[in-house]
């Protein structure tokens, strides 16, 4: 199918663009295309859910970043050339190739028919741990942040 | 089509990104791509069988990686301000210059 072909060379350009340009804000538009074109080849591959999931967590972690991509950027950092421009686009292209010309992968998968909801609800002892996980790390994060301040403030 | 290759490669430009980029909020977004590239190769794998497994650990690992995704965010504010530059090679120098300031 000649769009996942489109989506894996869209996918790779644009994770070249998000780590090699020198705008710091230019970067993490290129990383929404990044998770943009994700959730596309989710959704084409059937896996719904997941490119749901994909969309709303990347929309939260870009908004973040594009404010902190503000706060932290060098106002001075110079702007990337079209030339090195046209050269991640190239490299990208490049990379993808592998991916569509290549194959590693065994035919040997077991077809099942687990839905979504039955592996979720099998999970809960899983999700209940990783949670917890959550908490405490955010806990761990809003201490240390906190201590800092109070470091800092003395 | 192969995906696990699709996700090697990206994968490889994360890394590739870690290892030349001195920019934290740079740092970052390998790390996000790495994090992307994995769980690409999970979903597709599992949804190339039809299992719902994948898009459920999917869930999961999104939750924790958003979580931590904000700490390592507010710890990046927090050295920016600390040493008015986000270039890892600056930090460095300075935390080595007061280093040597305490010794003396």
């Amino acid at each position: 199918m000649i769009t996942l072909e489109i989506l894996s060379i869209g996918l790779i350009i644009s994770a070249c663009l998000a780590l090699f340009l020198d705008e710091v804000v230019y970067s993490v538009a290129a990383l929404a295309g990044t998770f943009l074109f994700t959730a596309l080849l989710y959704y084409v591959n059937g896996a719904f859910y997941a490119a749901i999931f994909q969309f709303v967590i990347g929309v939260g972690t870009l908004a973040i970043l594009f404010l902190s991509g503000e706060m932290l950027s060098d106002k001075s950092t110079r702007k990337t050339s079209p030339k090195k421009l046209s050269a991640l686009i190239g490299a990208g292209v490049v990379l993808s190739l592998p991916a569509i010309f290549l194959s590693i992968s065994s035919s040997t998968g077991v077809y099942s028919d687990t839905s979504f909801g039955d592996a979720l609800w099998n999970l809960s002892g899983v999700d209940v741990i990783l949670q917890a996980l959550v908490i405490l790390t955010v806990a761990l994060g809003i201490a240390i942040i906190l201590y800092e301040q109070k470091k800092g403030g003395k | 089509m192969d995906f696990v290759i699709l996700s090697i490669v990206m994968m490889a430009i994360g890394i590739y990104g870690l290892l030349t980029n001195r920019q934290l909020l740079k740092v970052f977004i390998s790390i996000e791509l790495i994090a992307t590239a994995a769980t690409l190769n999970f979903v597709m794998l599992a949804s190339s069988t039809g299992q719902g497994l994948g898009q459920a650990f999917l869930i999961l690992a999104f939750s924790t990686d958003t979580a931590v995704s904000g700490v390592v965010l507010a710890l990046l504010v927090i050295v920016t301000k600390k040493y008015g530059t986000s270039n890892i090679n600056e930090i460095l120098k300075m935390q080595e210059k007061s280093d040597i300031e305490a010794e003396q």
